[in-house]
């Protein structure tokens, strides 16, 4: 059973990390010229710092989220259906992790496929039916399969530097430049040039990661054969989402690119958001479902 | 990874292109040796049972696949003689089951089966073959992943343990003759609902 590839999505997919390549080697390509060894400790530094965040992404993600890893003896529908679900996506078994959170969402974290853990939070288990949960489930190993951990990573992390030069750039001034433009003068280029880059990334990696939602939402169809079950539980969960409180977990602003519903704060353009409308997403898998069906 | 692999996740493609793979049937015959060595060598009674594991699609089209799994091993029954069933499992997955005393045409019956629903456009929803024995110890399988297209052995014994040695006694056997997933983290479990039942029931 295979739908009609979207290559439309593969696309803009493609442009945006396009378009985020080439801004970044602008951004390096300026930054050296003007600062050249004061930032290459810096990146150095923000490099390591990254790098090590991203190898340990399961467990500190896990911790910072409050979640528990939990046996096959403690949670054994939600083991079973994660196990069938990774052998269908040829994935081998994550870790289970619960959050002990009204709320209900889902979040797949870690490096790489041996490395991974899908999280959930008791909310969700209490509030959606089984095949709903399988969608939601599916939807995370989606993630893991294509490796959206990686690829967000990279996507960000010139674009945290930017973020850090526009911050911090002045300490990196005196004495750094390169004489081109001067010490001073230089430096308040490279911070103008860095703000520039970093409100562009930003846009592109929350284009990005909207883009992977819908990759996301179709490799969980695939993996359930079951896209209208997917639909019902996004429906399920952003009601729910706008009956409670969101203050206490505002604070994982930046978690937010792997939950299957991202926390709303306050009102927030489209551009600004990492997941796509729940009514956008629901469309797209009805369309799976009518083709399915129609086979 | 492979260098398409690479690509596909980058575009996202991956999970769904993984999913949607899908399944050839050829390898089941390499089973049909397997059945001599696993008889003569390791001293295994075949169960003269197998089953197919696939996940369910909800839409008539499917349905049809399945009811022409039916139909197929219906009329196959003359002349191999393999009996067959339909069930589901609490998983909510589907299982044919076949039975049948000479290997060689529950194999065959097997790759029929599998094959339809290939035909049908449905490969990528098989999981899994499942060949039955047992010794003295109690029952072992050999799970066969369509997914992988690899072979594994499975020696549950009773509070969801598995025989580890005992399996790993059949891969050593059985290195050569099978095509064996080297992975262990694939090696997945398909528990049997109550003790002493199979998997499928």
């Amino acid at each position: 059973m295979n739908w009609q590839a979207d290559w439309g999505l593969r696309f803009r997919m493609f442009v945006t990390m396009f378009l985020l390549f080439a801004l970044y080697i602008v951004f390096a390509g300026v930054i050296t010229a003007y600062v050249g060894g004061g930032l290459l400790l810096f990146g150095l530094m923000f490099g390591g710092f990254s790098l090590v965040q991203y190898y340990f992404s399961d467990t500190l993600t896990l911790r910072s989220m409050g979640a528990k890893t939990v046996s096959a003896d403690e949670y054994p529908q939600l083991h079973a259906s994660i196990e069938r679900l990774s052998q269908q996506a040829d994935l081998p078994k994550p870790k289970v992790a619960v959050v002990d959170s009204k709320v209900p969402n889902a979040f797949a974290t870690g490096r790489n496929q041996k490395n991974a853990a899908v999280c959930v939070t008791s909310g969700l288990m209490n509030s959606l039916e089984q095949d709903e949960l399988d969608g939601v489930l599916a939807h995370e190993l989606a993630h893991v399969k294509n490796r959206d951990m990686m690829v967000m990573t990279i996507a960000s992390f010139l674009s945290t530097i930017a973020f850090m030069m526009v911050r911090w750039g002045a300490f990196f001034g005196g004495g750094h430049g390169r004489g081109r433009g001067g010490g001073g003068g230089g430096i308040v280029v490279a911070i103008l040039v860095s703000l520039v880059v970093w409100i562009i990334s930003y846009l592109l990696i929350r284009a990005l990661s909207r883009y992977r939602e819908y990759a996301a939402d179709r490799g969980a169809a695939a993996i359930t054969g079951n896209p209208s079950a997917l639909a019902s539980a996004l429906l399920k969960i952003s009601g729910e989402m706008d009956k409670v409180p969101k203050d206490d977990l505002r604070e994982e602003a930046e978690m937010n690119a792997f939950f299957i519903i991202p926390i709303k704060s306050g009102i927030v353009g489209r551009l600004f958001s990492t997941h796509p409308p729940t009514e956008r997403r629901v469309e797209q898998l009805r369309d799976l479902e009518r083709e399915m069906q129609s086979f | 990874m492979g260098l398409l692999d690479g690509l596909r996740a980058i575009l996202g493609s991956r999970a769904e292109a993984d999913a949607g793979r899908d399944a050839d049937p050829d390898d089941l015959f390499g089973m049909s040796t397997a059945y001599l060595t696993m008889e003569a060598d390791l001293g295994y009674d075949s169960l003269d049972v197998g089953a197919l594991c696939f996940s369910g699609v909800d839409s008539s089209d499917f349905r049809d696949a399945v009811d022409e799994v039916e139909a197929i091993l219906e009329a196959g029954q003359e002349e191999t003689g393999t009996g067959f069933s339909v069930t589901a499992d609490d998983h909510g997955y589907h299982w044919v089951i076949l039975e049948d005393d000479d290997p060689e045409d529950l194999i065959t019956s097997m790759h029929f089966a599998a094959d339809t629903f290939i035909e049908h456009g449905y490969g990528s929803r098989l999981l899994a073959a499942v060949f039955a024995y047992e010794n003295r110890d109690g029952p072992a399988y050999w799970i066969y992943s369509f997914r992988r297209g690899r072979f594994y052995p499975f020696v549950p014994r009773s509070g969801r343990e598995r025989d580890s040695s005992a399996e790993f006694t059949l891969e050593s056997a059985l290195d050569g003759e099978l095509e064996i997933e080297r992975e262990k983290e694939y090696w997945y479990p398909l528990w049997p609902s109550e003790r002493g039942t199979h998997p499928w029931e």
